[in-house]
């Protein structure tokens, strides 16, 4: 079976193949025998030619998290149809959301003003901490959605940004 | 002593000192928000009452509903812990007047210490040395005489300020009439005041700060210093016991220092003195904080000293039963603050329900948490997960061991800052002990993760999308009676549903 995994907008591919009792893991060109043992519902050990390591791992729809030695990946699973779709980078009409509920505390640009990649747009604040949110493409703004002191949910699109 | 104590407060902390209650067999009760029926200090707890809505506004800072459950449970003391009403003046004196003992320093200390102007006129008087500048606002002629006399560099501070606004760092002389004059007009559009205060700015300052614990007959001692100096948006995220900056002299002289400015407010309970540390050794008076810190376990850790247990003592009327000089460090405490927060996001908060959770064990460590897998980090609290402490005998080994500890931990379902202490503990300027205020700024790159394990975390991946198809597969299959196809429906849903 191939699997097809996004990671910070790179596409990885494995596969994993089942034979007998032995699994083997075929990872950009090498093969490698893999052994894995589910511990509990998300904690997994896995043997590689040797090599061991406890991994934690959730499923949610598509999305996969892994976490090893500290660090989280975050993958998404496509299939080959997507692959197609998603091909190309960002670009059309950007929204800018909020990635978790927060309060809009300075609005930095207005309607139909520049922004340039990477520039910030908007402050907003949640437990008692401010962050700037940022432009991913160079263009202007098309639409303000929300004003300063508003309350927005995770998910909330504050900012549209049109690439022109 | 005591038989029942409330503990106005939630979370970890609150965890804490229902531990320190039920060993001195004290019974406890806790009060929880609508966002806390599910936290571990309300099952923890002998008893527990609700106090209102999630924001604190309307339920752990309201300080009558504290009183009143208080006086329902007829519970004789309060903890306060740290943070919500810990510091606040008014709350100690309502305990006051309600005969109920406040288990922290008088109302009196508390409002003394809590005003950073009195504050800084109580060290002075207590020959505490304080960060040399002007004596509040100054006007341009004055701030030019100030620098001079405190000499280069110096910063101009907006006296309204707050956030680096208004706020200039000049290095010469010659930059000083312009950057007062920007200075100036910085503060005037951000607080519509532009007076300016002066003050000589330290280079790469630390931060080092004195445990106190002090009794009600008199007797201050300290538990020596703790290292804060790694800090992110000015809050700590990893201290150590002892500071690998200073010797046992100035420790001595430290230690001193703190408990005069404490005896001159005649405190009580355990509080902390707060040092900002020149590169030469030289230290400067900061603020008191009258309360437990969120980081007394790297000093309960190296002096043996149970920091909650005694404040709870101190409050019952004990006196304590040792002296200065039969203190001593033992080994060397670190402590990581785990948060559930993004640090590629300028370390911002990621609320959210933490799925899954594995935690490390093993000599020499402590996690100090009240999480659970599924537990709810809500945008309510600050979203700290849990204090990592871990001992050795060295401060090497202390490392070393944090290291392993932090490797252990497994949390799924928010993100967290794991991955950065990690890189933190394998930085060489930290393992060096070169740390200062200024350490995470000035290192990047260990907001990012270096992405070493992407192959270990691909084949896993592989292997979680398998497991979840092939149990997928299995329910599938024609089903012999109704009860079975439940019993695998449900075993399916917990691995593709959450």
């Amino acid at each position: 079976m191939i699997y097809t995994f996004k990671f910070q907008d790179q596409i990885y591919r494995i596969s994993l193949n089942k034979e007998g009792k032995e699994t083997e893991i075929e990872i950009e060109g090498k093969k490698i025998p893999v052994e894995f043992q589910k511990i509990d519902e998300n904690f997994y050990s896995i043997l590689l030619s040797g090599r061991s390591i406890g991994v934690g791992i959730l499923k949610r729809g598509k999305r996969i998290d892994v976490f090893v030695d500290g660090d989280l990946y975050e993958f998404e699973s496509i299939s080959d149809r997507e692959r197609e779709k998603t091909k190309g980078a960002i670009s059309g009409v950007q929204e800018i959301k909020s990635p978790m509920p927060s309060r809009v505390v300075k609005i930095l640009k207005k309607s139909d003003e520049g922004v340039k990649e990477g520039e910030g747009v908007i402050v907003i604040e949640a437990m008692k901490m401010e962050s700037e949110l940022k432009s991913p493409i160079e263009g202007k703004v098309k639409e303000v959605k929300v004003k300063e002191g508003d309350a927005v949910e995770s998910g909330t699109v504050l900012l549209v940004i049109s690439p022109e | 002593m005591f038989k029942k104590i409330l503990i106005a407060n939630r979370g970890e902390i609150a965890v804490r000192i229902i531990r320190a209650c039920r060993e001195l067999e004290i019974k406890t009760v806790a009060v929880y928000s609508d966002a806390d029926r599910r936290s571990l200090h309300v099952a923890m707890a002998d008893e527990a009452y609700h106090i209102g809505p999630p924001a604190p506004g309307e339920s752990y800072l309201v300080i009558e509903k504290i009183i009143d459950v208080a006086k329902r449970s007829g519970a004789e003391a309060i903890h306060p812990g740290y943070g919500f009403l810990s510091e606040k003046e008014a709350f100690a004196e309502a305990c006051e007047n309600e005969g109920i003992v406040f288990i922290g320093p008088s109302s009196e200390a508390i409002r003394l210490m809590g005003d950073k102007v009195t504050a800084r006129r109580i060290a002075q008087e207590a020959r505490v040395p304080l960060v040399p500048g002007s004596e509040g606002a100054v006007s341009d002629t004055e701030a030019d005489i100030v620098a001079r006399r405190i000499g280069y560099p110096v910063m101009i501070k907006a006296s309204a300020g707050g956030g680096g606004k208004g706020m200039r760092l000049v290095r010469k002389e010659e930059e000083f009439k312009s950057s007062l004059r920007m200075a100036r007009s910085e503060a005037r559009s951000a607080f519509g005041d532009d007076s300016v205060y002066i003050e000589k700015f330290i280079e790469r300052p630390r931060h080092v700060e004195i445990q106190l614990i002090g009794d009600s007959y008199g007797e201050i001692l300290h538990l020596f210093e703790r290292e804060c100096s790694v800090q992110r948006r000015h809050q700590k995220v990893i201290e150590e016991s002892p500071s690998p900056a200073i010797s046992s002299k100035t420790r001595k002289k430290m230690g001193e220092t703190a408990i005069r400015i404490a005896k001159a407010v005649s405190y009580r309970g355990a509080g902390t003195i707060e040092f900002i540390l020149d590169q030469n050794g030289n230290f400067y008076f900061l603020e008191m904080n009258t309360r437990v810190q969120v980081e007394h376990p790297v000093t309960e850790m190296v002096t043996g000293f149970d920091i909650v247990k005694w404040m709870i003592r101190i409050a019952s009327g004990e006196k304590l039963p040792f002296v200065q000089e039969g203190l001593s460090i033992n080994g060397h405490a670190i402590e990581c603050r785990v948060y559930a927060e993004d640090p590629e996001k300028n370390f911002l908060p990621a609320p959210g329900k933490l799925e899954y959770l594995r935690t490390p064990t093993g000599p020499g460590v402590r996690n100090d948490s009240s999480i659970y897998s599924g537990y709810e980090v809500t945008p309510f609290y600050d979203p700290m997960l849990s204090k990592l402490i871990v001992w050795g005998e060295t401060r090497e080994e202390a490392i070393k061991r944090m290291k392993t500890a932090l490797r252990e931990y497994v949390a799924l379902g928010v993100k967290t800052n794991i991955g950065f202490l990690l890189r933190v503990m394998d930085n060489d300027e930290f393992i060096r002990g070169e740390i200062d205020t200024g350490f995470i700024e000035r290192h990047p790159e260990l907001l990012t993760s270096t992405g070493s394990n992407i192959e270990w975390a691909l084949i896993a991946a592989a292997i979680g999308m398998r497991n979840s198809a092939k149990e997928v597969e299995i329910s599938g299959q024609t089903p012999v009676s109704n009860w079975k196809l439940f019993g695998r429906k449900l075993a399916v849903s917990r691995n593709t549903m959450i």
